[in-house]
């Protein structure tokens, strides 16, 4: 083995969440090593023309993603099933290499409304405390929107966020997203272009149903900018090519183009490519970490990492699978409730459908990541839940963020599957379809949670992590009010034609990509005694240890969970600072 | 960025022949190593018609997978017929190379038969389970009309496709579904709609059947300009062959 000097700090995984931490580790001195497994994508055939543009490979055959022959998961619905590896991954897309996911992203930038940091609360004080179901083990974060404003405000100017401001300093503003959380600036670009469709949704829920449209907070740039850091961004072009892709216009706020590149030239920050991170050196006793282990991928060769501090910061499943395979925390138990490490594991309730508007020209190839259209009244608990049945909803609205024509072709129901009939339909309608989309809220539910399997293993012969989860009735009943709230909607907006609108249901379909929104398995909170991580991120059993990544969050929105994961980052980078100057438990 | 209308016209050059006789040397070492029946490495083809060598298919293959594309993609108004846009050749290709021979597959033990929504939990390749299928198909179509796949008449083969797709006969209804709608027609549909540069969608026919416009590098302007109008690119679309 491979033993390195110490650092002071190590972080696990090189994606958006370890660069935001490093970002402010660096500002601060703080001396960094950064562990990642994967290389670099700038500058490689998947950030150039034509190459770029190569919907088969960067999409179909997901071709910056984790190699599911390397590490995959395993899934069953229940406790008394056995499991399955996902053999192929399609519900939801690791990323790999510097800057990780966050560099193919569609780049939907929310901020969580505010109440959802303190969502048990919220809830119980608006509709009782009989209203939560005994199966929901929901719970406050220990953190509240304002703490983490200042950093959700950096995070939008570090990456040029484009939108339109609906609550500034408590004012609600026109135009904007009237439930938004009250923010101290406007975006730091204003929003991207609207589509056709985009158009047709605005005009319809502001005229019929007196609801409030506006447009996706998007990291894809409106213009040239110019971050605090010096660093640049160009002006969209609206390719289509954005979600599982790297921008070769430098055009799309990413770790890669803005973080990574920085930090090679800050004194005491180090990359580590090539790193596979497979165990945490753990002193129970002591209740810290030593350092970090990891498979030098050039070589095969173990090394250890020796660290004052170390950051768990990678994808939301790795995170849960160093801390139980290392048993660091107390493995979640379902039967007891008891136990911290893998509860509280959640998806999304997405659902959508299919709308043809003939003659109308919506052109879906004229798009960016994240040119969308959105209401939130039926999100989260923005409307009244009394009597429905249900907690959580979702955002309604028209993204077109791609005509990519293997994918993105959409034909009205009845169409034959080939043919001449099919092709004829195909010609008649790709220009003149679109969709509308439900982002659904997941709840935690006592059953659906993480663990070790132990029958399969991944190339480093380690177990896979086990995923037990299905959409249980919460979130069965939600999807089924959120899609037909969307369906009147569709059916106003003045289609010829409108698809089945589905809600999502059980059981979970591994085949189906339904975003790659997970979250939970090492949850932060307020009490050790349901929570993995404190409100400072901080390992309740080794003080040196911190967690950053959708991991920590204890229930899932209907939001994207990137804005939370930066600002989460962000004041972790802070608070990390701190501790190595002064070590202890953070409050 | 150069506007991408403003690149010269393709050379009529060899870069598409080039890539496929390069993948043709990489997935041919691939069957050499795995499939039984791996064609011998093809030659470059003389003249300006593309390969034609199969480097997965057997004989009696490709007459199945020549057969299923010609019934699936008729020669009409729209395009010639699915042999002639080069969707076989994408098919073999595709399961000659890395996707055929199980990349980004993990293929670890214990093998659980599950249900459909596990998605795939069999021990085989794409390529094997696509031959698997064929071998079944064919039974199911001798079973029906006393023939294989590629001697059915056109409705004959319609309908029996159908079959399949609803979760074949009763005497193999396991196979059949899964392999048509989860492997042969994602294949199918990408060997029309991806770039041609993977041997299907020649001639960027069916590009040219949806109006998609291909790989334009700059959209800023057309964003504002084409909202709701024909978008005029959309007639001509360029591939990744047109901006080598």
């Amino acid at each position: 083995m491979t033993i390195h000097p110490h650092c002071t700090v190590a972080i696990v995984g090189g994606g958006l969440a370890a660069g935001l931490v490093a970002r402010q580790l660096a500002r601060e001195k703080v001396q960094t090593v950064v562990l990642e497994r994967g290389g670099d994508v700038m500058g490689t055939a998947a950030a150039r023309i034509p190459t770029q543009r190569d919907e088969l490979r960067w999409d179909v055959r997901i071709g910056l993603m984790q190699d599911a022959a390397t590490e995959t998961y395993t899934l069953r619905r229940s406790r008394d099933e056995l499991s399955r590896p996902m053999r192929r991954l399609n519900a939801f897309l690791p990323g790999t290499g510097v800057g990780g996911a966050g560099n193919h992203w569609n780049g939907q930038a929310w901020r969580w409304v505010e109440y959802n940091t303190k969502l048990r609360s919220r809830l119980v004080e608006r509709y009782g405390r009989k209203a939560i179901p005994d199966d929901m083990p929901l719970q406050d974060w220990g953190v509240s929107y304002d703490e983490l404003e200042p950093y959700y405000d950096l995070f939008e100017k570090l990456f040029g966020i484009s939108g339109r401001a609906g609550n500034l300093n408590g004012r609600i503003q026109p135009g904007g997203n009237p439930f938004e959380a009250p923010r101290r600036n406007e975006y730091p670009q204003g929003p991207l272009e609207t589509t056709e469709a985009g158009l047709i949704f605005q005009e319809t829920v502001q005229r019929k149903f007196g609801y409030h449209p506006f447009p996706s907070p998007a990291a894809n740039s409106p213009g040239a900018y110019t971050n605090p850091d010096g660093m640049r961004l160009g002006a969209c072009q609206y390719c289509g090519h954005c979600d599982r892709f790297i921008c070769e216009a430098n055009a799309k706020g990413t770790p890669a183009a803005l973080l990574y590149p920085w930090l090679e030239h800050q004194p005491g920050f180090k990359l580590q490519q090539g790193a596979q991170v497979t165990a945490l050196d753990y002193d129970d006793k002591a209740g810290r970490v030593r350092g970090v282990r990891y498979i030098d991928l050039l070589t095969g060769v173990e090394h250890l990492q020796p660290a004052d501090a170390v950051v768990l910061a990678g994808f939301t499943l790795t995170n849960a699978k160093l801390l139980l395979s290392g048993g660091i925390g107390r493995r979640y138990d379902p039967v007891t409730g008891q136990g911290v490490v893998g509860r509280n594991f959640c998806y999304q309730a997405n659902s959508g459908m299919d709308l043809f508007f003939p003659g109308r020209w919506l052109n879906p190839f004229l798009s960016a990541g994240s040119t969308g259209t959105i209401i939130d009244e039926f999100n989260d608990d923005n409307f009244d839940h009394t009597g429905l049945g249900f907690l959580g909803g979702g955002y309604i609205g028209v993204n077109v963020s791609s005509g990519r024509p293997i994918k993105s072709r959409r034909l009205p129901p009845g169409t034959p599957r080939w043919g001449s009939r099919w092709k004829q339909a195909n010609a008649d309608w790709y220009a003149h379809a679109c969709s509308m989309g439900v982002q659904g809220s997941c709840y935690p539910h006592r059953e659906n949670f993480l663990d070790l399997d132990p029958d399969y293993t991944d190339a480093f012969g380690q177990p896979l992590v086990r995923i037990t989860f299905d959409f249980r009735e919460n979130e069965r009943q939600l999807s089924a009010y959120c899609t037909g709230q969307a369906r009147k909607i569709a059916d106003a907006m003045g289609a010829s034609v409108v698809g089945p609108a589905v809600p999502r249901s059980a059981p979970f379909d591994t085949r189906l990509y339904q975003g790659s929104h997970i979250t939970g398995g090492t949850i932060m909170g307020a009490d050790s005694a349901t929570s993995v991580v404190s409100p400072r991120l901080q390992h309740w059993d080794a003080e040196n240890l911190f967690v950053a990544g959708a991991s920590v969050f204890a229930h899932n929105a209907g939001h994207n969970p990137t804005g939370p994961v930066a600002a989460l980052a962000l004041r972790l980078g802070d608070d990390l600072a701190r501790y190595v100057r002064n070590p202890g438990r953070l409050s | 960025m150069k506007d991408p209308q403003a690149h010269s016209a393709p050379a009529p050059g060899n870069s598409r022949r080039e890539f496929l006789r390069n993948i043709a040397l990489v997935a041919g070492a691939a069957s050499l190593a795995g499939a039984a029946n791996a064609a011998a490495l093809p030659t470059e083809p003389e003249g300006e018609s593309p390969p034609s060598e199969y480097l997965s298919f057997g004989p009696d293959e490709a007459a199945f997978v020549e057969a299923l594309v010609d019934v699936m993609c008729p020669a009409d108004g729209l395009t010639p017929r699915g042999v002639e846009c080069g969707l076989a050749l994408f098919v073999d290709r595709q399961l000659a190379g890395a996707f055929g021979q199980g990349e980004r597959l993990y293929r670890n033990g214990p093998w659980r038969p599950g249900r459909a929504e596990d998605g795939f939990q069999r021990p085989l390749t794409p390529e094997q389970f696509y031959k698997a299928g064929i071998a079944a198909a064919n039974e199911a179509c001798r079973r029906r009309h006393g023939r294989p796949f590629a001697a059915l008449d056109h409705g004959e083969a319609d309908e029996m496709l159908t079959v399949f797709a609803a979760g074949g006969t009763a005497d193999e209804p396991a196979l059949l579904g899964e392999w048509f709608n989860e492997l042969v027609y994602p294949l199918f549909v990408q060997s029309c709609f991806a770039d041609p540069i993977y041997g299907g969608n020649r001639g960027k026919v069916f590009w040219k059947m949806l109006g998609y416009p291909g790989l334009p590098a700059v959209n800023g302007l057309n964003m504002v300009r084409y909202r709701g109008k024909p978008f005029p690119g959309a007639r001509t679309p360029m591939s990744m062959e047109d901006f080598s």
